[in-house]
């Protein structure tokens, strides 16, 4: 299988410079830099349908398109979502850890793509290993020539900022993720106005995750059929899938979109850990929710877990074993939503709290019949009912646990 | 309804901060001298953005690195340089789970309790901790050489268990590897960073 976003994942440093140049990197930031213009960037990233891998997978070339395309009375902004925080995600890190030069040339094309100048780089605080890794490779790329007042020996220029977060789940939101990249509490933004109009320190911004952008040299470099002919007709490309849990060799795995969870758990992770049994699985981060084994030949991609009432997500399969309690997992993440909830949309901080007290009394024994319908309300109350989709994230693991695994969930 | 009335209390108590602290007025421990070194550091950040309050964390960071926690007199030398009020600037410390309000000890253990972890043995190296040193999450050992607490998902669930002591990730772990790193760390007890940075190599 071919891989373009993994290549050194096996290294235990840091691929530096010189090295990354002689594999390759900045070869096509080069080339962009000095003969294509931005539609040509944006056209050939729209062309091959490039969507983001941030877990919304929102075509990365229209929101692209929806920024200015004249530089207005003041400069666009490029911020770069590496708030990697999802339970069972750990994809990006493993990229800005080992090639941090594939993110920095993704994030050159991108801001070239979108006439930005400087690119915030947002790392989740608790990342140094990635966030070292970076600041070396920028200040490397500095001493080159390649990022500064004359990029890459053109006219144009180039900075990119590397900022950490300071330990905040929600700081994934694009929105509280501007916020506290400006400092302030990351809390989510009421929307409209779009980052692309209203962004970083108010001026017109694009928001893209760190493996959305890795891919984008590959796409320039390669073209758009090329990328095409791997993964589905709706979500092109190979993703970096993380499998964690209960399995022989977890891991990050670069996959076609489109494999199953079954090949991925059972071929590539070796399955069960100690040869046992599965009780269920989780598709694609915490919020996607759990899954029955009897599930496990889904597809892992957009249109195809959509169909089975959950997402994608990030694409980080997480692996419970017979042994543990979906009831128990349940409350992981019941407790998890509740400590992270920002707490300014009364539905959210509220219904997160209450859905962790009514998960933990199931845990201790003392459950009622009338608690499913308690849950049921709390999730309606909550959803769609804030400023960011907060509570559609703590409702995919408590919704799924009582509609596949009501009779775990024992009650008086 | 009587039957969920234990839930009652429970929406606004468990705040996003399991550890409280106290707010900007109190400065007890603030004695601690700011270098006029790093206070030449920290003004030089706010140049690295459009608006200087865009340099509030990255301040933060660094003062938080230079006395192991933030004291009222860090936030409002934060406040000064960004032009914020102490007040504003304790609104966003409290915000972030990585700042903490309070002393903690030399070496802070941070076991990651999500999903990954959890399913591959974390509560056992939080029962390895109690025993090794009698402290539980949230509690400081009397020479003030370690602390717990337990954190959310560290994005090491591919190599877990794991835990974090500032931000370096001690992964694949197990008690046996925990005491041995217990042990080293209160031998480098003098300069904590080394011992942390040569531990994590090691390990």
């Amino acid at each position: 299988m071919e891989t373009y976003l993994s290549t050194e994942f096996a290294r235990s440093g840091p691929l530096l410079l010189d090295e990354a140049r002689a594999k390759g990197r900045w070869k096509v930031a080069q080339k962009v830099f000095e003969s294509m213009t931005p539609e040509q960037v944006v056209d050939e990233v729209k062309n091959a349908g490039l969507r983001g891998r941030g877990g919304a997978w929102f075509p990365t070339g229209i929101k692209w398109s929806f920024m200015p395309k004249e530089p207005l009375k003041g400069p666009s902004y490029l911020v770069i979502n590496a708030d990697e925080g999802e339970p069972g995600t750990f994809k990006d890190r493993q990229i800005m850890e080992k090639d941090p030069h594939l993110l920095l040339e993704g994030i050159a094309i991108g801001s070239f793509a979108i006439r930005a100048e400087t690119a915030f780089l947002y790392i989740r605080g608790e990342y140094k290993a990635a966030h070292d890794a970076l600041a070396l490779a920028i200040a490397e790329c500095e001493r080159a020539g390649i990022l500064g007042d004359a990029a890459m020996g053109t006219k144009k220029k180039m900075r990119i900022v590397l900022h950490r977060g300071a330990g905040a789940y929600i700081c994934g939101e694009e929105t509280a993720l501007l916020n506290s990249l400006e400092g302030r509490r990351g809390e989510p933004r009421p929307k409209p106005p779009f980052p692309a109009v209203w962004g970083a320190f108010g001026r017109p911004t694009s928001v893209n995750n760190v493996e959305t952008l890795a891919n984008v040299p590959a796409i320039v470099e390669r073209g758009a059929a090329w990328f095409k002919a791997r993964g589905t007709a709706q979500a092109p490309g190979n993703l970096l899938f993380g499998i964690s849990g209960a399995v022989e060799k977890p891991g990050c795995y670069e996959l076609p979109l489109g494999t199953t969870a079954r090949e991925l758990v059972e071929k590539h992770a070796g399955g069960v850990k100690g040869g046992g049994k599965m009780r269920a699985f989780i598709p694609g981060g915490a919020s996607t929710g759990f899954l029955p084994p009897d599930k496990l030949d889904v597809a892992m991609d957009p249109e195809s877990l959509r169909k089975e009432g959950t997402m994608l997500g990030t694409g980080g399969i997480i692996v419970i074993p017979e042994e543990i309690s979906v009831v128990d997992a349940a409350r992981v993440f019941s407790r998890f939503f509740r400590h992270e909830t920002c707490g300014q949309c009364s539905p959210c901080r509220e219904g997160a709290a209450w859905s962790d007290q009514v998960i933990a009394r199931f845990q201790r024994g003392e459950g009622l019949a009338s608690d499913f319908a308690l849950l049921e309300d709390i999730m309606r109350g909550s959803k769609q009912r804030t400023i960011c989709v907060f509570p559609e994230a703590f409702a995919g693991p408590l919704g799924s646990a009582i509609k596949h695994f009501r009779g775990e969930f024992k009650h008086a | 309804m009587g039957a969920v009335g234990d839930v009652n209390h429970a929406a606004a108590d468990e705040g996003r901060k399991r550890v409280s602290g106290a707010g900007p007025r109190a400065d007890g421990a603030a004695a601690k001298e700011l270098p006029e070194s790093l206070l030449v550091e920290l003004r030089a950040l706010p140049s690295r953005y459009p608006q200087a309050r865009g340099a509030l964390l990255p301040i933060l960071h660094r003062l938080q690195e230079w006395r192991g926690w933030l004291a009222p007199a860090d936030m409002r030398i934060a406040g000064e340089i960004v032009g914020l009020s102490a007040a504003e600037v304790f609104s966003v410390v409290s915000f972030y789970t990585m700042y903490r309000q309070r002393p903690v000890g030399r070496f802070p253990i941070g076991v990651c309790r999500n999903i990954a972890c959890w399913v591959n043995g974390s509560e056992e190296l939080v029962a390895t901790v109690k025993q090794e040193l009698g402290i539980g999450p949230g509690e400081t050992t009397q020479d003030g050489l370690f602390s717990l607490e337990e954190v959310e998902c560290l994005g090491s669930c591919g190599t877990a268990p794991c835990l974090e002591i500032e931000s370096c990730y001690f992964e694949r772990f197990t008690p046996e590897k925990l005491r041995t790193l217990i042990a080293s760390l209160r031998k480098g007890s003098g300069d904590p960073a080394g011992a942390i940075a040569a531990a994590a190599k090691g390990s």
